[in-house]
């Protein structure tokens, strides 16, 4: 509307600004303020360049119109830029475009300046005036039709609203784009519904877990990685596709909200999958969010604290085993991470020795690594053997207790540390929509990403069955590097949507698998190319912290890096609650140690409630 | 409305029209020590000096009030309304004794350079008559003052200004033209000479002070303050103050101006280099001693300005990329290899594309969040380009290819084309830069907050005297081929 407005006026200015410069010409004895007398059109068409003329100082003052528009009371600065505005039409127009025309090309001299430099002067008038006159038309127009004005203001926007829940890969990087995709349209408005307010690059959570990584490093403010989003810290705890509503709680004590969408993109991820074996869940360790690695790492350092003064053999060993249940990406990275970081810490603990340590990977299948070839996993197996990692293949964790873990053939192993990564399930709440799922509650969609049956209702990532258009019958995996393609991919899909453009299926075929096997050593299988070694490691360290969000974080993991090169790895016990103060026990065993009942056994239990 | 109404009348209208008288004695003086008095008496058909006065008191108290009328919704403060005056001051120059004052005698335009050159005086009266209407029109209303200057503001203006100083005297000794811009007074010795530059210098700095008691906006928007500010110091220090001393009359004259071109790219670099420290010497006293809140909607310069670095470049190599048309026509790109020791056009062009590039990120560096419309893109990439003339082929690239800088008649007439296609990559820097800015947002706001963020920072930034400053550069632009044409 006023978009119309100001190029109606602009144009009319022009026209005005236009006039005047005719009638300058005709005083200044010369036809040829805007160059066209060079043309050599002959006196008898003097008529056609003025008409000529003036329609160009028409369409020019559309353009001025149309590019400055108007502003209240800005009459002295659309002078300035109408000046500007001439100037640059001068040197496009007489200086540039008239020697092309007339076969000389642009000179730009001195004395081609000088020639015309009566139309330097008309244009800038003609820019003046018609910037003065268009800024008197408008404020005329709106003088005599002030309701257009409030019309714009006042007009009943219908505005779209796209709901994003979770805030992991695929729903950041899905309202990533859609900022982008949308920028310019003030009719649509993103909410994204996340618990915590970071996005977690989740691929280096084992290194902090392991005390080489701080927590804020690898993770950034969703309010600042996508800045044209509405964020809202709450959980979702119901959907309602029939009145297109969702239901979210913003704190424990507070009431539900009620959150009504257009368009709605599940990223809610995915969690544990503890098969409900007896003691698991209570009594492991998972690494899903920062507070897990956090807690992880604060109970390997405490569990170290304890081994250093425990006389007794047996409380020692079970002190000093670490369990990781799975050996797929998660579960191989950890317990690399947690073997390092044992080792390198271990001369803080002179009462340790290496060879009491024992660190068990329980895999279910008969290979590690399954999502890579059976070389590379096999590498990594040799590798780890080599360093001292046990590993027990086709073999299950039956169940946990808070000092052992019991396995499927009934061997029983003493530890106070169990770190789950065998099993993830979709987020419950999917589970309750009223859609096909497959057999592990995802829900299942078209490849377009549409939730099958429904046209507004999308889902990406973990808790999704994305159908692999290029490879008949399977479909998208779990990782980081799908999710964050198909944020991408249905952001544009729901722009799309919205603009009744055609969607369209999502393709993706996996660029390549990085595992990184600690000590300078990774396996990586990319487009089919196989590394190991030194190089899969530089390869992993680049590439992810090519993807690490902001750069910011970049230079901060990079750091950290580097300061691990040449520093040991920080064993400080930080925001541990379960430890007993040291005033108290001291008063209580005069002289003696603090018994271990109080100290340790306490300790799993508290931790994992 | 009423009030308002009211107010606008006697603080906008009269009072301009009482700023103006003032301007106009200051103009009439100068008309009459140039004897152009009875020209102006013309206009009503005599010859009579004293008449000429009288007519043009009149006319200056009109041209007061619209000035009045003309700065009433631009934001107060002495040195925001000195740039809309010297701005103001052109234009009337341009409508005055070029357009309206021939069209009444002879009935017809004086749009020629001879007719431009001859009335070359009157431009720099005219431009004494925009500064002192300002001043007045700010002295008359007390609520348009504005702070007053700490002393730290005065030191560090000081400060800024002996640095400016020493800068501008370098030039110029290399030049061997330290002593000429004394030579009318007394100075026999270079020591002299230099001690009155750096008077000078001192003097202007801690004026610059007391016109911008604060520096708070951005390092871009005070390189284009200084630009003006050095102008002024080069009419009033080169063309008025110390010829006068000297004994000799002002040398307003076209010829004598162009005797006296030397100094003119001198001063602007100097105004550049004193407003340029002022503002960073603010900066890091802020920095360091303030316990200001950062405004909001800032990243930090590692964010942001590497962000606008990124967009600079890209902006400025399609800038650069306008220029190469003409730069090929003129055959300019084998001076440019010059400055790696080749004579090949593809090295030219290379080397070319790389300034083009490395001026586009100092741009982004300088003026990233300063446009807020095409309008403001514009004002800044052209100023910033007329800079970058004197800058660079003026200043910089003899300094590069090993021989000092030679800023006489000849050089920069030869150089004009350069002036234009400066012009041109400005404009385009500008426009491009703003065009990546504006599609991404730089506040964490939801967006409907950002666009009323946008047009509020335009609403504040058109108050300032920034328009007055883009017109003014421009105008700059235009004096040197009217200086330069023969």
């Amino acid at each position: 509307m006023s978009q119309e407005r100001d190029t109606m006026m602009g144009a009319l200015a022009g026209f005005l600004g236009g006039l005047a410069l005719s009638t300058a010409m005709q005083l200044q004895g010369t036809a040829g303020l805007l160059g066209l007398h060079a043309l050599d059109l002959g006196p008898s068409l003097s008529l056609i360049v003025h008409g000529v003329h003036l329609l160009s100082a028409v369409v020019l003052g559309t353009g001025f119109g149309a590019i400055f528009r108007y502003q209240p009371n800005g009459y002295a600065s659309i002078v300035s830029s109408g000046l500007l505005y001439g100037l640059l039409w001068w040197i496009a127009g007489p200086l540039t475009l008239k020697p092309f025309v007339l076969g000389q090309g642009p000179l730009w001299s001195l004395e081609e300046a000088v020639s015309i430099f009566p139309s330097l002067i008309g244009h800038l008038l003609y820019g003046g005036i018609t910037a003065l006159s268009f800024h008197a038309f408008t404020t005329l127009y709106l003088w005599v039709k002030p309701e257009s004005q409030c019309a714009t203001v006042s007009a009943e926007k219908s505005v779209k609203r796209i709901v994003i829940l979770g805030g992991g890969f695929g729903g950041v990087s899905a309202a990533q784009h859609l900022g982008q995709l949308l920028a310019r349209d003030s009719n649509v408005e993103i909410t994204l519904v996340s618990q915590s307010n970071y996005l977690l690059f989740t691929p280096m959570l084992a290194e902090v877990a392991s005390g080489g990584l701080e927590p804020q490093h690898i993770s950034a403010p969703i309010r600042a990685v996508s800045p044209r989003t509405h964020f809202l810290r709450a959980e979702a705890e119901a959907i309602d596709t029939a009145t297109q509503v969702v239901q979210v709680r913003t704190a424990a004590s507070a009431p539900l909200t009620a959150l009504a969408y257009h368009h709605l993109i599940l990223a809610l991820g995915a969690i544990p999958n503890y098969f409900s074996l007896p003691g698991v869940e209570t009594n492991s360790f998972t690494l899903k969010t920062l507070q897990d690695a956090t807690r992880l790492r604060n109970h390997v350092i405490s569990l170290l604290e304890s081994a250093d003064i425990e006389p007794d053999a047996d409380q020692r060993r079970r002190q000093l085993t670490f369990v990781v249940a799975g050996a797929g990406f998660a579960g191989t990275e950890m317990i690399v991470e947690l073997f390092d970081f044992i080792h390198s810490s271990l001369h803080f603990y002179p009462h340790i020795r290496a060879g009491e340590l024992r660190l068990v990977l329980v895999h279910a299948g008969d290979r590690i690594l399954p999502e890579l070839s059976a070389d590379l996993g096999a590498y990594a197996l040799q590798k780890l053997q080599a360093r001292g990692i046990e590993f027990l293949l086709n073999a299950r964790i039956a169940g946990a207790m808070h000092e052992s873990v019991l396995l499927n053939d009934g061997r029983q192993i003493p530890t106070f540390t169990l770190v789950w990564t065998a099993g993830n399930q979709p987020h419950p709440l999917v589970k309750t929509l009223p859609c096909e799922h497959n057999k592990s509650g995802a829900v299942v969609t078209e490849s377009t990403m549409q939730v099958k049956g429904f046209t507004n209702l999308w889902a990406v990532g973990d808790c999704a069955q994305i159908p692999d258009v290029l490879s008949e019958g399977k479909f998208h995996p779990p990782t980081a590097q799908h999710a964050l393609r198909e944020g991408r991919f249905v952001a544009e899909n729901v722009a799309a949507a919205l603009r009744g453009q055609p969607i369209r299926p999502f393709r993706f075929r996996t660029l390549g698998i990085l595992v990184v096997l600690g000590r300078r050593t990774a396996v990586a299988e990319i487009r089919g190319r196989k590394f190991s070694g030194l190089f899969a490691w530089f390869l992993w360290r680049m590439i992810y912290l090519n993807k690490l969000p902001g750069l910011e974080k970049k230079v901060r993991v990079a750091l950290d890096w580097v300061i691990e090169l040449f520093f040991p790895r920080d064993i400080v016990l930080a925001a541990d609650t379960t430890a007993p103060t040291l005033t108290p026990a001291m008063k209580a065993h005069r002289g003696r140690r603090p018994s271990r009942k109080s100290f340790e056994g306490k300790t799993a239990e508290e931790r994992v409630e | 409305m009423n009030s308002r109404g009211s107010g606008f009348f006697k603080s906008g209208l009269v009072r301009g029209a009482i700023a103006g008288l003032f301007g106009g004695l200051v103009f009439g003086l100068a008309l009459y020590k140039l004897g152009a008095l009875p020209t102006i008496a013309g206009l009503v058909g005599t010859d009579d000096g004293k008449v000429g006065m009288v007519v043009h008191m009149i006319v200056a108290a009109i041209i007061g009030a619209g000035f009045g009328a003309f700065v009433w919704h631009q934001r107060a403060g002495i040195g925001e309304t000195i740039f809309w005056g010297l701005t103001y001051g052109v234009l009337w120059w341009f409508l005055g004794p070029l357009t309206l004052m021939p069209l009444w005698l002879k009935g017809m335009l004086a749009w020629d350079i001879p007719a431009a050159q001859a009335a070359f005086p009157s431009l720099i009266g005219h431009l004494f008559y925009g500064v002192s209407t300002a001043l007045a029109f700010v002295l008359l209303q007390p609520e348009r003052r504005g702070a007053k200057p700490s002393v730290g503001a005065l030191l560090r203006g000081a400060l800024a200004g002996l640095l400016g100083a020493w800068w501008l005297g370098d030039m110029l000794n290399a030049q061997g033209q330290l002593r000429t811009l004394w030579t009318t007074v007394a100075a026999q010795s270079n020591l002299v000479a230099w001690m009155g530059l750096l008077l000078i210098g001192l003097l202007a700095g801690m004026a610059f002070a007391l016109l911008y008691p604060r520096a708070t906006d951005s390092s871009g928007a005070s390189l284009i303050r200084g630009i003006v500010y050095g102008f002024i110091w080069w009419v009033v220090g080169a063309l008025t103050l110390l010829p006068s001393l000297g004994g000799g009359g002002w040398a307003w004259s076209v010829e004598e101006v162009r005797a006296s071109f030397g100094f003119f790219p001198g001063f602007l670099l100097f105004g550049v280099t004193l407003a340029l420290s002022y503002h960073w010497l603010s900066v890091i006293v802020r920095v360091l001693f303030s316990d200001e809140l950062v405004p909001r909607g800032e990243e930090g310069i590692g964010a942001e300005g590497l962000r606008a670095l990124g967009r600079g470049a890209l902006a400025g190599l399609f800038g650069g990329l306008v220029f190469t048309l003409v730069m090929i026509q003129i055959g300019f790109l084998s001076t440019v290899a010059s400055l790696i020791g080749s004579t090949s056009s593809l090295a030219g062009l290379m080397v070319h594309l790389v300034i083009a590039n490395l001026v586009g990120s100092s741009y982004g560096l300088l003026f990233r969040r300063q446009a807020y419309d095409i309008g403001s893109a514009l004002g800044w990439g052209v100023s910033y380009g007329f800079f970058w003339w004197i800058l660079g082929p003026l200043t910089l690239m003899p300094i590069l290819l090993g021989t000092t800088p030679v800023w006489t008649v000849q050089v920069a007439a030869s150089l004009l084309p350069g002036l234009i296609g400066h012009l041109a990559y400005g404009a385009v820097l500008g426009i491009v830069f703003y065009l990546m800015e504006a599609r991404y947002n730089p506040w964490w706001i939801p967006h409907e907050h950002v666009d009323a963020l946008r047009v509020e920072r335009r609403k504040e930034q058109v108050l300032t005297s920034a328009p007055a400053l883009w017109v003014f550069v421009v105008a700059i632009a235009l004096i040197v081929p009217i200086v330069l044409g023969k």
